[in-house]
Order: structure tokens, then C-alpha cells, then sequence
């Protein structure tokens, strides 16, 4: 990675309110959906699904240095899954999901244990693979996702007869959902499984020698990483009522990645100020609907040239330099 | 189930879809060599030789081969641009071989798009460069096209190693790929070198992708598939290996063609993918072992 990470554990700094700009930030622009309700609370939703999909995705990349461009593979089991068990089998939304986030960390266990040895170019290439034959999955398996019609009449997030229908209601819900993701996020960067995440992006060799099991950490942020997928994948069916096989293709990676970088990699305010950002500037230029990938590959580009620690890092200067 | 009198008639196919995965594979290795890096944006240079040499042709009245050559000399030039704009200040700022990927990935998605906008998204095909019906062999049809296809290819591999053996320019790409530092050392200008292999590998995806315009069509978001297929030829025939890389692609070529016959087109691409999972778990060195 471009950033090495500190092996030793964060300090606790007794300057604070720099790195509190992110969160402020956060707060301000969920705050000013949730007053203004209607299109821009659908909007920040989705950020938000994204901010969870994203924290899981930085788990992996940022905290392990590790590479995955098929964590939309997990998104999309754990959105079928949902979709398939409460739209076809009448499940309730909160079994179909569990289900579905357990079926994503197995295929992640599965697909992970041999994935993981790969290094390099094989591990993207491996990983995306993975993210594409999934993709390929859910457009031929017609008699259970409809293929590219997909699965409509899915029932909002709710909790035995307590329905989460409102666009403020579903806001109220997601902004809990990543304060609690991002708040493991912290927990986890602090914790022994996080020293040693940071141990692993530093150095594998030098990680193994301090008797670090590496490719059993790096599996267990694999899988981390998954669940947050799927939860994020689950998250999106509930809140649009529809899924297609479109919604986890490889635009979702492009536009993840974006949010990352943009965010600041490896950081824990990263994932939700990058998903934030990056879904709300193009909503300032809908008229080029057109050019949205065009923009998104081309700041990507230039972030990753210019700006590799993205903006988090400018907010919160954590000596890791 | 499938009726296995068509098996000769499939390989035959498979083997000029193979070819081209070939060169795509070509392609990836020439980079990879030069540079160490996976060139993700590849798929780009596919499809823009097969959509540029169609622009010319029917909008603009040119002669086939004339748009043909145009076409490649247009991609080469745009895979120097790539290398100009993205790869070089990456590889001056020591960017890690992942953000190298994922900003050739970027690159694609942008040539992609820009391609979108400017001839929009239905697909277009070239007509077949000889308008004769199929020669038989038996009860197996060859297309004329299926011809300008393995000879052309043939054609291109033989030029390589040629290029590769024989000139001074070719062994000092060699030279790179075995250690630059040495290269450089040695007095060759190894950022150079990388340049030419960028123009090198655009101009083969792009014969690539004016050889199979004619059996398939070609849109805007046709690179991405040929761009995988070819790294999956590479890594098949050991990555880092060009003539293991053409004969991967023959391999995959074959079984692809196999799979739609046993299983159906619309999952060629997994079986595609799934030759490349297991070659990566198993014997991620490829047929041959990779090169380094």
C-alpha cells in the first residue's frame, strides 16, 4: 500500500477535534436529509448502504493491505439472499438477511481459504473473477433471480410487525447501522486482531516472525469484510423494494473503490465521508447523467495519483506518515 | 444434451476466438514484461481497434484495410497516452502494483464511456474481409474469416519473435524484462521501452480486435470480456510467457467453445472464469511456469 501503517497500536491523542471534522461533516449532511426528507433522504440512504459496504471493503484493503475487487460478489448473496427468501419464500426481512450475510461469509470462507494465497496481480484478478462469475450467476439462474428483470415486491426493513416504511424512518435506521459499523470499525483497528491487521499490511514476513498466523488474519478480514458486504447488499434490497443483477456488477466496484480513495484508505471516517461525498456530487451535476462513470474513473484516476491518502487523512493527521 | 456430431465444427470455432485471446494474452505480457504491470485497461484497445475500424469504414467511406491500419496506428498512439497520463506518474511516485491495477481498471471505464457518448451504445459489426462461402472440409465449414483470423495471428506471433530474437530494439525489451536495473545499466532506455511496450500491446489488442469484429459485433462495453479472457490466456500459459500466453488462449478458446456446447452460451463466461480459478488455485504458474 501507499500508506504504511504504524505497526505499533494507535495512541490515543489528545488532540481531537481535527479528527471529529469528518464525523461533523457526516452528522451535518445525514441531518440535513432527514430535515429535508423526500429525494435527498433517498440519496444519503444509499450513501449510507455504501458507507457500510465501503467500512467492510477498508477492513480488508485499508487495515490488512489486502486486494478484492470481488467484494460485490458477497453484496450480491447477501442482497439475493434477502430478496429470494422474503419476495419468493415470505420470509421476514430479518431472518432473510441474517441468512443471507451467513450464506455470503461460507461462500467467503469458501472461495477465500484458496483465494488467499494468491499475492499481487493473481490475487485482484482471482478476487475479481470471483465478483464477475457471481454477477454471471445471478443473470442465468433465471428460475430463482429472474434474470435481468430481477426481483421486485421485496418488504421494507422491519423487525416482527414494526415496518421501517418512512424515507426518515429508513435514515433513522442506516445511520444506526453505520454508527455501529464504523464503531467496530474503531474498535477492531484498536483491538490485538487489528494490531496484527496492521502487522500484516506492514510487513508479512515480519508479521509471520513476531508469530503472527497471517493468512489466518487475513481470512478472518476476508470474511469481516464479506459480512459487511452482504449487510450492505441486504440493506439495499430492503430499502428499494428491488434487486437486478446491474446493482452489484462491476459499476459497484468502480464506484466503491472511489469512495474509499476518496475517503482516505485505511482510515476509519474514510468509508462514510468518501461514500458521502461521492454519492452527493453527482446529484449537484445531474444533467451529465451520462458522464457519471466517466467522472467517477477519471477522479479516480487523479486521486490516485495526486491524492493517494484521500481526504480523511487531511482531517486527521494520525502521525502515520 | 448436446449432439457431438458439432464437436469438430465448435473446435474449429473455438480456435479462432482462441487466437484472438491469444493476442489479447500477447498484449498483457509484453506490458507485464517491460514494466511489471497488469495492464487492466487492455480490453479497451479491443474494442476500440474493432469500433474505430468500423466508424471509418461506414460513416466515413474509407477502405477496410486503410481504416484497418488507421485503426491500429490510432490505439498505439492511445497506448502511449495511457502510459503518458496514468502509468508514468504512478510508476514515478512508486504507486503499489494494486493501485496500478485499479487506475488501468479506471482508465478503461473512462475510454469505455468517452466511446459511449461518442457513438453510442448499439453494437456494429465489419463486414467479413473475403465475401466467399465457407470452405468444407467434410462435414467441418471454415470461414474465410476464421482464416484471416489463425493466419493473421500466426502472422503476428511470428513477427514477434522475430522482432523479440532478431532486432536490437526487441532484445532490449527482453533485457528489461529480465532486470531493469542491469537494463539500465546497460544503457538502455528502460522508461522508453516501456512506452513502446504500451504502443506494442495497444496496436496487438487492437489487431485483435479488428480480426474478430466481423464473426461478433463490437460496443462500447465489449472490452472488459476480451480483456479477462486474454489475462486468463496469459496466466494459463504462464504469465509473462507471450507464445505461452497464445497458446493459452488456444487452450481456453477450445474449452470455451466446449462449454457453450455443453452447457449453454450464456455461461461461457463462467467456465472461462472458472478455468481461471482453478488455474489460480492449483497452478497459478501457468502450463509452461510463469517467467519470473
Amino acid at each position: 500500500m501507499t500508506i504504511s501503517p504504524s505497526i505499533t497500536s494507535p495512541e490515543r491523542r489528545p488532540f481531537r477535534l481535527v479528527g471529529l471534522l469528518p464525523w461533523l461533516f457526516a452528522a451535518v449532511v445525514v441531518g440535513y436529509a432527514m430535515v429535508v426528507g423526500g429525494y435527498a433522504a433517498t440519496v444519503v440512504s444509499f450513501a449510507l448502504i455504501y458507507a457500510v459496504f465501503v467500512t467492510g471493503l477498508n477492513l480488508f484493503m485499508g487495515f490488512a493491505a489486502q486486494v478484492s475487487f470481488g467484494q460485490n460478489a458477497f453484496a450480491a448473496i447477501g442482497g439475493y439472499g434477502s430478496a429470494v427468501l422474503t419476495a419468493t419464500y415470505g420470509w421476514s426481512p430479518l431472518p432473510a438477511m441474517v441468512f443471507g450475510i451467513a450464506a455470503a461469509v461460507l461462500a467467503a470462507a469458501i472461495v477465500g481459504f484458496p483465494a488467499l494465497r494468491l499475492k499481487g496481480h493473481y490475487l485482484a484478478m482471482g478476487t475479481l473473477a470471483i465478483g464477475l462469475i457471481t454477477y454471471e450467476i445471478t443473470v442465468e439462474w433465471q428460475s430463482v433471480t429472474q434474470g435481468y428483470l430481477g426481483i421486485s415486491g421485496i418488504p421494507p426493513f422491519g423487525i416482527g410487525s414494526w415496518e421501517v416504511t418512512s424515507d426518515r424512518g429508513q435514515l433513522v435506521m442506516l445511520s444506526l447501522v453505520v454508527a455501529a459499523c464504523a464503531f467496530a470499525a474503531a474498535r477492531i483497528r484498536r483491538s490485538r486482531f487489528g494490531r496484527a491487521l496492521s502487522a500484516v499490511a506492514g510487513s508479512e514476513e515480519a508479521a509471520t516472525a513476531l508469530g503472527i498466523d497471517v493468512s489466518r488474519y487475513k481470512l478472518m478480514a476476508f470474511l469481516l469484510s464479506a459480512g459487511f458486504a452482504a449487510l450492505a447488499g441486504s440493506l439495499f434490497v430492503h430499502v428499494v423494494g428491488y434487486v437486478s443483477p446491474e446493482v452489484f456488477g462491476l459499476h459497484m466496484v468502480i464506484v466503491t473503490f472511489t469512495m474509499l480513495y476518496v475517503g482516505g484508505i485505511g482510515t476509519v471516517a474514510g468509508p462514510l465521508v468518501g461514500a458521502l461525498i461521492v454519492s452527493l456530487l453527482p446529484e449537484t451535476f445531474r444533467a451529465f447523467k451520462d458522464y457519471q462513470d466517466l467522472a467517477y474513473g477519471a477522479a479516480l484516476i487523479l486521486l490516485l495519483i495526486y491524492a493517494p491518502r484521500g481526504l480523511a487523512s487531511l482531517f486527521a493527521p494520525r502521525g502515520r506518515s | 444434451m448436446a449432439d457431438w456430431s458439432y464437436i469438430p465444427q465448435v473446435l474449429v470455432s473455438g480456435l479462432g476466438i482462441g487466437c484472438v485471446y491469444g493476442l489479447i494474452g500477447i498484449g498483457f505480457c509484453v506490458i507485464y514484461n517491460a514494466s511489471g504491470i497488469v495492464n487492466f485497461a487492455q480490453g479497451a484497445f479491443v474494442m476500440l481497434g474493432g469500433m474505430i475500424t468500423q466508424v471509418l469504414f461506414s460513416r466515413s467511406g474509407v477502405p477496410l484495410p486503410v481504416a484497418a491500419l488507421i485503426a491500429i496506428a490510432a490505439v498505439a498512439v492511445l497506448g502511449v497516452a495511457i502510459e503518458r497520463v496514468v502509468v508514468r506518474p504512478l510508476w514515478n511516485r512508486k504507486a503499489t502494483m494494486f493501485v496500478m491495477i485499479l487506475a488501468t481498471l479506471a482508465a478503461q471505464i473512462v475510454i469505455e464511456r468517452l466511446t459511449l457518448i461518442a457513438v453510442g451504445d448499439q453494437p456494429k459489426t465489419l463486414p467479413v474481409f473475403t465475401d466467399r462461402p465457407p470452405l468444407m472440409f467434410g462435414s467441418v465449414a471454415v470461414g474465410y474469416q476464421l482464416i484471416w483470423i489463425v493466419g493473421g495471428s500466426l502472422a503476428i506471433v511470428g513477427l514477434l519473435a522475430a522482432f523479440f530474437g532478431l532486432t536490437r530494439t526487441g532484445k532490449a525489451m527482453r533485457a528489461c524484462s529480465i532486470n531493469r536495473e542491469a537494463a539500465a545499466l546497460q544503457g538502455i532506455p528502460v522508461s522508453r521501452m516501456l512506452a513502446l511496450a504500451f504502443a506494442l500491446s495497444a496496436a496487438l489488442g487492437a489487431i485483435a480486435g479488428i480480426l474478430i469484429t466481423p464473426t461478433q459485433y463490437t460496443a462500447f462495453n465489449v472490452g472488459v470480456p476480451f480483456a479477462i479472457s486474454g489475462f486468463i490466456a496469459a496466466i494459463v500459459g504462464g504469465f509473462g510467457r507471450p507464445f505461452g500466453a497464445f497458446l493459452g488462449g488456444l487452450l481456453l478458446g477450445l474449452l470455451q467453445a466446449l462449454a457453450i456446447v455443453g452447457f449453454g452460451a450464456g455461461l461461457k463466461n463462467v467456465a472461462a472464469l472458472s478455468v481461471l480459478l482453478l488455474f489460480l488455485f492449483i497452478r497459478p504458474s501457468g502450463i509452461l511456469g510463469a517467467a519470473k
